[in-house]
């Protein structure tokens, strides 16, 4: 069965599916223990990717090697927690695989390792190397003449790999308009602000200038996220994505403090948290 | 293509970057899935007449190796039987990570070809000559190594990773244009299983790439002139290695490797780590860039430079067993 | 036979062109035969028919058959 997911959009799908995901996301950080999670940068995604999965992703849960399925790459891999979460959500993994995460031996490590039976396409974490794969399956699309998307998730931080303008130099001279590209722009990396370390200001009028289709928008409104993913773009180029976003969104404790890009939960933080995800959640 | 020895003439008068181009335009036939990319160098790979005839199997990404090897990985989940090539500095250290984590965790089926490898482009400075790389991909996993020593052996890896492989590969093309032929119609290729030249008794060399040239008119020169025997053996895949040729030879009294490489993390590191893995306590000289870089000049003057002409490497031995 | 008639050969069978295309008019990618792996072979077959060997400047120069004859005088060959 094809799971095709673009009909109307209804908010109430995408919060509900977003809820889980940080719910989950929640519990998978906890369970990691010492070993530590990125929380913050998964939370700041997580709408994006709630979208995606539930409005737009092309798969068959039954043969998740279908060819004419569309591609995820989480270009951020180390916010693999909301992946994990987001697959779990449409039922490729499951409570039992998430509870693996971080642990010995598991599936499920701090970054996504490709395992295609997981539904895990490609190996991501060193920043900078997903718009390139995309592009390669964008190409072969176009050359097998099928109609797959794929779907690309990058940090603003990691826009200062130069990979990534390679890659979206050749994005754009191939006109790939299967190619839908989201920049979680949540201002923070590791170290301090984008503006500090390597400003990412203007990242819109730089997608433009590489001739690509750019548009701005609230990387937390499901409706936006919607609407710039399924607009016409009435040109073959690829479609650029600037989110605007909160780290550590949907946990007031965890909103904008860089302390959360990769940290320890104990049980005290996990229950406030759960508690605070609730009551926005409710409200 | 029909091979017979007026081709295989060509392919060395033509020598190593044009004798892969004409190749891939022969397979390309028979494996429409075949997927060349490329750093904006088609005419130096040969391959101006494959873009022009089959543009659908040719994709030149311009002068951006990392992401070559990041849509290399894509077409390659696609199940497209891709060959990346640029020269050899550019193709392997510019964008080693990328073929750590896109091509040797992920293994991903992909071909790298490194032209001019070694010291031929030596009078364009060591940006443009590759005497590194094999030291650092052979501490990826999952990616094979082959140097091949003329244009058959060139052909026959091609051959077999269109038809058998399923994982990353670098090939490693040396030697400029009218290099020796080594083999011939009949020669049964075998990743993995060095070959055998010449049998010998005193000493072994082992050696890889068009620089296995200069060691047969080393041995030449030692075995006429100082009457002493010489083993040859071609290396042709670094990795996996052939552990077994390695312990078949722990009976000679010198083991001589010869490499257009740095003498730290190619082949002669390779055998090394067998020998003292097996016990084998034979001496071994590595006649290789000694670990510094030269000034530029002439591809003969790189090569005589470190030891690796045939004269010089004939005196190296010679001084060393007398 | 005389040289020019030993370099049109060298033309004629490394790049497998007719009698009537070897001409002062021919040049590199004037013809799809004479692209970087004709001209890789022209190289050699001139080598081997004139008993020289060509530097890398003067093979990256020799961009037609004009040019060439140019060339050739360095090596003491006269067309």
């Amino acid at each position: 069965m094809v799971v095709n997911k673009l009909k109307e959009f209804n908010i109430k799908d995408t919060q509900e599916f977003s809820y889980q995901m940080r719910k989950k996301i929640l519990e998978m950080s906890y369970n990691a223990g010492s070993a530590s999670a990125h929380i913050g940068g998964a939370l700041s995604c997580t709408d994006i990717i709630s979208v995606i999965f539930s409005k737009f992703l092309k798969y068959k849960k039954e043969n998740l090697l279908w060819h004419e399925r569309d591609r995820f790459i989480l270009s951020k891999g180390h916010a693999c927690l909301a992946y994990y979460a987001a697959l779990n959500q449409i039922g490729v993994l499951n409570d039992q695989d998430l509870s693996s995460f971080e642990k010995d031996n598991s599936n499920l490590a701090g970054h996504p390792v490709k395992n295609l039976e997981k539904g895990i396409e490609f190996s991501t974490g060193s920043l900078g190397m997903g718009i390139s794969i995309a592009v390669g399956l964008c190409i072969a699309f176009k050359k097998k003449k099928n109609e797959n998307k794929v779907f690309v998730v990058v940090g603003d931080g990691e826009c200062n790999e130069g990979s990534n303008w390679e890659a979206l130099m050749s994005a754009s001279h191939f006109n790939l308009d299967n190619l839908v590209i989201i920049i979680d722009k949540n201002n923070l990396q590791q170290t301090g602000t984008c503006e500090e370390i390597l400003t990412t200001e203007n990242l819109s009028e730089k997608f433009k200038s590489f001739n690509c289709f750019s548009s701005e928008i609230d990387g937390h409104a499901h409706a936006q996220i919607f609407k710039a993913i399924s607009q016409n773009l009435n040109s073959p180029k690829p479609n650029l994505i600037v989110a605007n976003t909160v780290k550590g969104k949907g946990i007031e404790l965890f909103e904008n403090k860089n302390e959360w890009h990769h940290s320890v939960l104990s049980k005290k933080v996990y229950d406030e948290a759960l508690n605070s995800l609730n009551k926005n959640y409710d409200n | 293509m029909t091979i017979d020895q007026k081709k295989l003439k060509l392919f060395s008068s033509i020598g190593m970057r044009a004798s892969f181009g004409l190749n891939c335009l022969d397979f390309v036939k028979d494996h429409s899935d075949m997927m060349i990319l490329t750093s904006d160098v088609s005419t130096s790979a040969g391959l101006d007449r494959f873009r022009k005839q089959f543009p659908e199997n040719f994709v030149d990404v311009g002068i951006s190796e990392q992401n070559l090897i990041g849509v290399a990985a894509g077409m390659a989940s696609e199940d497209y039987k891709v060959i990346t090539t640029t020269f050899a500095p550019f193709q392997t250290l510019r964008c080693c990570e990328q073929i750590k984590v896109n091509l040797g965790y992920m293994k991903s089926k992909v071909l790298l070809v490194g032209l001019a490898s070694g010291l031929v482009l030596g009078n364009l400075g060591f940006t443009h000559c590759s005497i590194e790389e094999i030291g650092v991909l052979r501490s990826i996993p999952n990616l094979k190594i082959i140097v091949p020593a003329d244009a058959y052996e060139l052909r026959k890896t091609l051959e077999y990773y269109l038809n058998h492989e399923n994982q990353p590969m670098y090939m490693r093309l040396t030697g400029g244009s009218n290099i020796k032929q080594i083999y011939s119609e009949n020669y049964d290729f075998k990743p993995g299983k060095a070959n055998i030249l010449k049998e010998g008794s005193d000493i072994c060399f082992f050696s890889c790439g068009t620089i296995i040239g200069n060691v047969i008119e080393a041995a030449n020169i030692i075995e006429q002139e100082h009457n002493i025997s010489v083993k040859i053996v071609n290396m042709h895949t670094i990795k996996p290695i052939d552990r077994e040729e390695i312990i078949k030879n722990k009976n000679f009294k010198l083991h001589v490797c010869v490499e257009e490489h740095n003498v730290i993390g190619g082949l002669a590191s390779a055998i090394s780590e067998v020998k003292c893995e097996e016990s084998i306590f034979v001496k071994q000289i590595n006649l290789g860039v000694n670990d510094q870089y030269s000034k530029s000049g002439s591809y003969e003057f790189m090569l005589d430079y470190y030891n690796l002409s045939a004269k010089r490497i004939a005196d190296k031995v010679v001084k060393e067993i007398k | 036979m005389s040289e020019l008639e030993k370099y049109k050969l060298s033309f004629k069978d490394s790049l497998s062109l007719k009698d009537e295309d070897v001409n002062e008019k021919l040049e590199y990618n004037g013809v799809p035969e004479w692209d970087s792996i004709g001209h890789m072979t022209l190289m050699s077959k001139l080598e081997e028919e004139f008993n020289i060997s060509l530097e890398t400047d003067d093979i990256v120069d020799f961009s037609s058959f004009k040019k060439g004859i140019e060339i050739l005088k360095k090596y003491k060959v006269n067309i």
